[in-house]
């Protein structure tokens, strides 16, 4: 046996363990020895994970006929079926027209289940997440203004009143969804008053400076 | 023997030199700083208006029918008028000179005022820091970034506003209490009566106390952390709700059987402890809501 035959059916030889005669060339091989050695390790390796249902006998003598297909196989070779010689009849899983039928009614089922519930909840966290975000909320004109004449006399004072009113705005725009999402919510409604009253708030503020 | 006798009278030199430039700055630095004192007669249901945008604001209650006021001007760029054209109402109001453009720390002024029983007062500033302690008339006080101190006050109306600044209130009862503070940390201890209400959109909330009286409690951001420790014996019907935040309960509230929302794990809880006397009602979009026992 030369080492491109001992390759051959190496998977075996993982599997099972191989003959005398597979061991023979082990031994006078220290390369297939390698071989074989790390693909031992692989499979040790692979029994940690989650179990696998084996595949049909058919995916095998498919992967076979191409092989042998494009000439990376020789004809005479053991029969793919029979390199999983521990293959029962329990674990070659296969989808039966019941199965399907009962998936797709799952499928359906839940798909039903989403489209009619309605959690009492905003629509969207992602937009409100937008909102909530100081940085995108905008100034309006009359903001600009206020804090353009601010600048005037104090920058530091401009940019306090930017960076509050900004927050204000954020304030008062999620508020605002709230209410629209449910208008007859009434903690939205006292929210969106009290974001009005922060704004208001800052705008007294602003026109009761006098010195810088 | 020369060259020592040289260097001798040049050090002393030097150090005359030195003496006079250290006394002529303390000089000119005492004449900057000028300390003033007025008694400015006032009705006892008077108001008392203070403007004084950068320094401080101190204010003990005190007896009789006078505001006494002391204030110390940290430069010759500013003034302050005395306005007391009626006992009804006095202003103390620091301002610019014309045609100056005073510093921050130019535009100090440092008040001490004592304010007689009954007389309210309003304090607005920008960066000063506002003190007040004892005071029974009511009480309105706005800065942007001076932070405000009111203690041992009762039965009077407490509105106070900031931008950014920090609000501690220790020791309020029997009042209406209205906090407004953009960005402000807002901290109550002991603040009790008909109607205490804190709204802030960033600042957090922080209330230790019992909440007693029967009034109603309402405290309310858009981001701001609000925490609420409360004694065992307090008689509360507490209602927390956080839009897109979180809330948690580490205090025992019996459940109630009508509520007008539907409490959801995480977002929202309502429940009544003992008699359920005042009402508390946390509110917030999306800060985190705790409300712990004592």
């Amino acid at each position: 046996m030369n080492c491109q035959q001992f390759q051959e059916i190496l998977p075996f030889i993982i599997e099972s363990g191989g003959n005398e005669e597979d061991e023979a060339h082990l031994k006078t091989c220290p390369s297939c020895a390698s071989l074989v050695q790390d693909l031992r390790y692989i499979a040790e390796q692979a029994k940690l994970l989650l179990p696998m249902h084996d595949p049909n006998p058919r995916v095998w003598n498919n992967i076979e006929e191409s092989l042998q297909r494009e000439g990376l196989l020789s004809e005479g070779r053991r029969p793919a079926g029979q390199l999983k010689k521990n293959s029962t009849p329990h674990e070659a899983k296969s989808w039966t027209p019941l199965g399907w039928v009962m998936t797709i009614a799952a499928i359906a089922l839940f798909a039903a289940v989403l489209i009619n519930y309605k959690p009492k909840q905003l629509p969207s966290t992602t937009t409100l997440a937008q909102n909530t975000s100081a940085d995108s909320a905008q100034l309006n004109d009359d903001d600009r203004q206020l804090v353009t004449q601010l600048s005037q006399d104090s920058p530091d004072a401009g940019l306090a009143y930017a960076s509050n009113l900004r927050e204000v705005n954020a304030y008062i725009s999620d508020a605002q969804q709230a209410v629209e999402y449910d208008p007859q919510d009434a903690s939205a409604q006292e929210l969106l008053q009290d974001a009005h009253q922060q704004k208001e708030m800052l705008y007294q503020m602003a026109t009761a400076r006098s010195l810088p | 023997m020369m060259n020592d006798i040289h260097t001798a009278f040049v050090r002393r030199q030097l150090l005359l030199s030195a003496a006079g430039l250290a006394i002529g700055i303390c000089a000119v630095t005492a004449h900057a700083e000028s300390r003033k004192e007025a008694r400015i007669d006032i009705s006892p249901n008077g108001t008392l208006n203070i403007v004084n945008n950068s320094g401080s604001v101190t204010l003990h209650s005190g007896s009789g029918h006078q505001v006494l006021v002391t204030y110390i001007v940290h430069s010759d760029k500013v003034e302050v008028d005395q306005n007391a054209s009626s006992k009804q109402r006095v202003e103390l109001l620091t301002h610019a000179l014309p045609n100056e453009r005073p510093t921050a720390d130019e535009a100090k002024v440092d008040y001490e005022i004592t304010v007689p029983a009954g007389v309210s007062v309003n304090v607005t500033t920008v960066s000063a820091t506002i003190t007040a302690e004892n005071l029974s008339g009511d009480i309105g006080f706005s800065s942007e970034s001076g932070q405000i101190d009111v203690k041992n006050v009762a039965k009077s109306h407490v509105r106070v506003r900031t931008m950014t600044a920090a609000i501690n209130l220790n020791n309020i009862t029997s009042s209406v209490v209205d906090i407004q503070s953009a960005g402000g940390a807002v901290q109550l201890k002991d603040v009790t009566g008909q109607r205490v209400a804190a709204n802030t959109t960033s600042g957090s909330i922080d209330y230790r106390g019992d909440c007693s009286g029967g009034g109603d409690y309402v405290f309310t951001t858009h981001s701001g952390a609000v925490d609420m420790t409360l004694p065992p014996t307090a008689s509360v019907d507490l209602m927390a709700r956080s839009t897109n935040g979180s809330v948690e309960n580490a205090f025992p509230l019996r459940e109630k059987s009508h509520n007008t929302f539907v409490p959801q794990q995480g977002r929202s809880f309502a429940g009544t402890s003992n008699s359920g006397l005042s009402s508390v009602e946390l509110q917030s979009f999306s800060g985190k809501i705790r409300v712990k026992k004592q």
